[in-house]
């Protein structure tokens, strides 16, 4: 009942954005470029300051250039330092269950303990 | 001794010193300050506030400049360039890190066999790459299962895989010995 498929309704809702946006975006240009006096002689005296045509563009661009450095910092902060045993385990790894070894059955899938796997790969076995 | 590199390429050497049956020393030795080093950054700086001074025709910048260099060498040398990182097991004792600085300071830290639960190598991220380091992983002594805190070792040297390995391998050694030996209270 989710599936991603063309319905009517989904194609009206399209068509009515694109409608509202290409509207929006006329509206826009005319506001930002028509003198102040023709849209005060027409009576529409209620418009934001001709300031906003040029901040709020420039206001979002320098915030999508500013979050490309902030998500890299995030991701900076948020990286586990060198001394936090979260590096080695973690809430579920604490809370998992052991199954039981069932003969001829590929074993379960577990999170195994640091000690083992330096064991396996550091120490040569005899 | 032996040379490896470090995480960074720099030549650092290791020695083993095997003290008795249970006791051994492991030293990473890291590359000293060099003089042509020292001497490239206090003309840099020197040359800056000698253009600094032509600018502003102030001769405080001069003494500034000079007095700025001493003290940042002398605590560089002081808490910052580590000239050798040490490592003790002693079976039935403890571990104990040294870190030896340039200006002689050495800082020790010492746990004891009671706390610690294993010595491995982790892998980890750090400052946009990702290294191997060993560690000590501590366990409470309430709740042997658990890790209760991760001491990274050899922080400054940072050594490569091969000679982990080798530390490693010494460290497990004489870890080994605390299952086999009888537990005295």
């Amino acid at each position: 009942e989710n599936s991603p498929a063309p319905l009517p309704e989904r194609a009206i809702y399209g068509f009515a954005l694109f409608l509202g946006s290409w509207f929006g975006f006329m509206l826009y240009l005319i506001w930002a470029y028509v003198p102040e006096t023709w849209l005060f002689s027409l009576g529409l005296t209620y418009w934001p300051q001709k300031y906003w045509a040029v901040a709020l563009p420039a206001y979002l661009l320098v915030a999508i250039g500013i979050g490309y450095v902030l998500l890299f910092g995030i991701n900076m902060m948020s990286t586990a330092p060198l001394n936090s045993p979260d590096t080695i385990t973690d809430n579920y790894a604490k809370k998992q269950q052991q199954k039981k070894f069932q003969e001829e059955a590929i074993p379960a899938l577990r999170d195994i303990p640091i000690s083992e796997v330096n064991r396996m790969f550091f120490l040569p076995e005899k | 001794e032996r040379r490896y590199r470090s995480a960074s390429g720099a030549p650092i050497a290791l020695r083993r010193r095997q003290h008795s049956a249970s006791c051994r020393e492991l030293a990473v030795r890291c590359p000293r300050l060099q003089l042509r080093s020292l001497s490239a950054a206090t003309s840099a700086a020197w040359l800056a506030a000698y253009g600094l001074f032509v600018l502003s025709e102030n001769s405080m910048v001069l003494s500034a400049a000079i007095f700025i260099m001493l003290i940042g060498l002398i605590i560089y040398l002081h808490f910052v360039k580590i000239d050798q990182e040490s490592l003790l097991i002693i079976g039935s004792l403890g571990i104990q890190m040294t870190s030896s600085y340039a200006s002689g300071k050495e800082s020790t830290t010492f746990i004891e066999m009671n706390q610690v639960k294993d010595v491995v190598i982790n892998e980890a991220i750090h400052m946009q790459k990702v290294i191997y380091y060993l560690c000590i992983l501590l366990q409470d002594p309430g709740d042997p299962q658990g890790v209760s805190e991760v001491v990274p070792l050899f922080q400054s040297s940072k050594p490569r895989l091969d000679c982990l390995i080798e530390v490693y391998k010494s460290c497990q050694e004489i870890l080994e010995q605390r299952k086999t030996a009888p537990q005295s209270s």
